[in-house]
């Protein structure tokens, strides 16, 4: 009789299937709401090196350049009629010039290997609407045979700034107005960012003065950042009379932007060291700096690096603010101080999206690339230090 | 017999926190180079009482302290009083061992270096040397100084701690139930430890256990409801309690 009710009370009644039948379908829809966030992750990876990837080669042609005394007047002649046609006007542009800084080159010919024109470039990718017109088509391919044309690594993309002509646009201007920009903006939020959270922290009295700014600065993480654009265009622009699209004025708008999460993370890395820690150090009679400096940063320093990581990245990945500011601007040259005008990596991602030339379309796509791979490393490095410092503790 | 001396001088000691009183006038004295133990049930003030001696209170927002503590006779709440200094004066063993997480030395280093006592170099080193003999420790960690003290076993941290607070050569110990996070063994080295230790140094104790303030403490005062009910020589209050409530409380019958 005890044996059967023990048997009767091991096997699962109706009751106790329904529940491991809910806890079964529980794990599915995680799991598929799993499945469905790796999809699109993969999708929006797979888009973007497919379409990106084109963008790091370039098609070249060989030509015959002639650099006579005429060309200085107009570069059309350094070549013959048919290689006109074929290579990039932005390069032909630039002959007269260059025979300036190398009046020696003058009466000279040479062979060079030179960057076509975009149609043939797309061309040669097989990209539809490539415009390139029938009869050249043929010259291409034949040129191509004979191994005058051919696709090469496109260092221009990394060595240009912007241009009108796809061929010769790239990311170098951007690139150094990103570093720039970002440089002051973790010059301005770090410092500032981690002595206000260290402030709170540990030496304000807690009273509805500091209870105030505690909720506002919660507040300011999460309001939208183009309002951070108009605060940035109002202080810094209008009021402090920093120079419009520059580096300082972008910078500082961001510094701004930034400065609420470093502050937020900063005092959950202080937070998080214990109490104990403290009382320790005060038991010992250190004073309030001294125990703050010897014993409780170095404890949350990792945490307010990994912070301070993340909100650069933020930072460094935003584009709303910047428009109001003017960075959303075309900046053939790299800028050579804070002061000129400037525009950062995703907002040359952003205007490039937008132009006509079909061509630009891989060179987006390569923009975003180069982003993300900074954006990553980026992210990586605070994960890094992050689990670095659990070793030690 | 040695006429006493006392260490601590409270008088009528009122503590609030915010609105509400902790501590209802407290008149006791602390009797140099004895173990004064703070018995009592949870809540009763006696932690509290206990951090009035080095102004740990004062850290909690809302803290109020009223009334007298007197150190060898300079009240330590007047106005002039440098807490740092007090503290230096007045050390303090925590409830869980809390060494710093850096090196066995560093962590008897620190406080020495931070109150200018000795400079780095061999000076330095013979003090750790002395901090860690004193407290009982220095043959367990002699060869791994430089290794980090919280990599220690509970007891031995805890005996860290105690080395810690030596360095700084403080007239008076504080330790708040020093031993509730430890077994039996390495309590009965901390009791061992304060039985050396009270011939340098005044020491006061709070203590959930009974057995240990009977053993180990000279004088014993029985706090209640934020009220001081019996004080007096260990060995008194234990087997002739005046008050009933002692009485229970010590005999298990409540608390």
């Amino acid at each position: 009789m005890a044996e059967l009710m023990l048997k009767s009370a091991l096997q699962s009644d109706a009751r106790k299937r329904r529940r491991n039948r809910a806890d079964r379908r529980f794990k599915w829809y995680g799991f598929t709401a799993l499945v469905l966030a790796m999809a699109f992750l993969v999708f929006f990876f797979i888009d973007i090196i497919g379409k990106g990837l084109p963008a790091f080669q370039q098609a070249e042609m060989l030509v015959q350049v002639s650099y006579s005394e005429a060309v200085k007047d107009n570069y059309n002649l350094a070549l013959d009629k048919i290689s006109r046609k074929l290579v990039s006007r932005s390069w032909l542009r630039t002959i007269p010039m260059m025979l300036e800084d190398h009046p020696e080159l003058v009466g000279t010919t040479s062979e060079e290997w030179v960057v076509t024109d975009y149609h043939i470039d797309q061309f040669l990718k097989g990209h539809e609407g490539h415009g390139l017109i029938e009869k050249d088509q043929k010259l291409v391919e034949k040129l191509c045979e004979e191994g005058k044309i051919k696709l090469a690594f496109n260092s221009g993309f990394f060595t240009h700034g912007d241009s009108k002509m796809p061929e010769n646009a790239g990311i170098l201007a951007s690139a150094i107005g990103s570093v720039l920009v970002l440089l002051l903006t973790m010059l301005v939020a770090v410092p500032i960012g981690v002595m206000t959270a260290i402030y709170l922290e540990e030496f304000a009295p807690d009273n509805r003065f500091t209870q105030l700014i505690e909720v506002n600065i919660n507040n300011l993480a999460a309001i939208p950042s183009i309002l951070y654009g108009l605060l940035g265009l109002a202080i810094f622009i209008n009021f402090m009379g920093v120079p419009r699209s520059s580096a300082l004025a972008g910078g500082l708008t961001l510094a701004l932007m930034t400065l609420p999460i470093i502050i937020i993370a900063t005092r959950a890395a202080l937070r998080a060291v214990p109490e104990t820690i403290r009382e320790a150090a005060y038991g010992l009679g250190a004073s309030n700096l001294q125990t703050v400096w010897d014993h409780v940063l170095p404890l949350a320093k990792p945490g307010i690096l990994t912070g301070a990581i993340i909100g650069l990245a933020q930072a460094m990945g935003e584009t709303a603010p910047l428009l109001i500011v003017g960075m959303m601007a075309y900046i053939p040259e790299a800028p050579h101080s804070i002061l000129e005008a400037t525009t950062v990596l995703p907002a040359q991602v952003y205007t490039w999206s937008g132009e006509s030339i079909r061509a630009f379309e891989e060179r987006t796509a390569a923009g975003i690339m180069v982003l993300l791979a900074v954006l990553l490393s980026m992210n990586a490095l605070a994960v890094r230090l992050r689990n670095r410092s659990e070793t030690n503790w | 017999m040695k006429t006493k001396k006392n260490k601590l001088t409270v008088r009528n000691l009122k503590l609030w926190y915010g609105e509400s009183e902790a501590l209802h006038g407290i008149d006791l004295d602390i009797v140099s180079g004895k173990v004064t133990s703070l018995i009592g049930p949870s809540g009763c003030g006696k932690s509290t009482f206990l951090r009035c001696f080095n102004r740990m209170n004062d850290r909690i927002p809302n803290c109020r302290v009223e009334g007298e503590v007197l150190l060898e006779g300079h009240d330590i709440y007047a106005p002039d009083v440098d807490v740092v200094q007090l503290r230096s004066h007045v050390g303090m063993v925590f409830q869980k061992p809390n060494p710093f997480p850096k090196s066995i030395y560093e962590n008897i280093a620190y406080a020495p270096r931070i109150h200018g006592m000795v400079d780095d170099g061999d000076d330095m080193d013979e003090l750790v040397e002395t901090a860690l003999k004193r407290a009982s420790i220095w043959d367990e960690v002699k060869d791994k100084l430089q290794q980090p003290g919280t990599a220690l076993s509970g007891g031995q941290q805890q005996r860290l701690c105690i080395a810690r607070t030596i360095a700084v050569q403080p007239d008076v110990i504080l330790m708040d139930e020093p031993c509730s996070a430890l077994d039996p063994i390495a309590t009965a080295k901390i009791e061992e430890l304060m039985d050396e230790l009270k011939e340098d140094y005044t020491i006061v104790i709070v203590t959930h256990n009974m057995q240990q303030a009977a053993r180990a403490s000279d004088y014993t005062a029985y706090f209640y409801l934020g009220d001081l009910i019996e004080y007096g020589e260990t060995q008194k209050v234990f087997t002739t309690p005046r008050d009933q409530r002692t009485e229970d409380y010590i005999t298990g019958r409540f608390g």
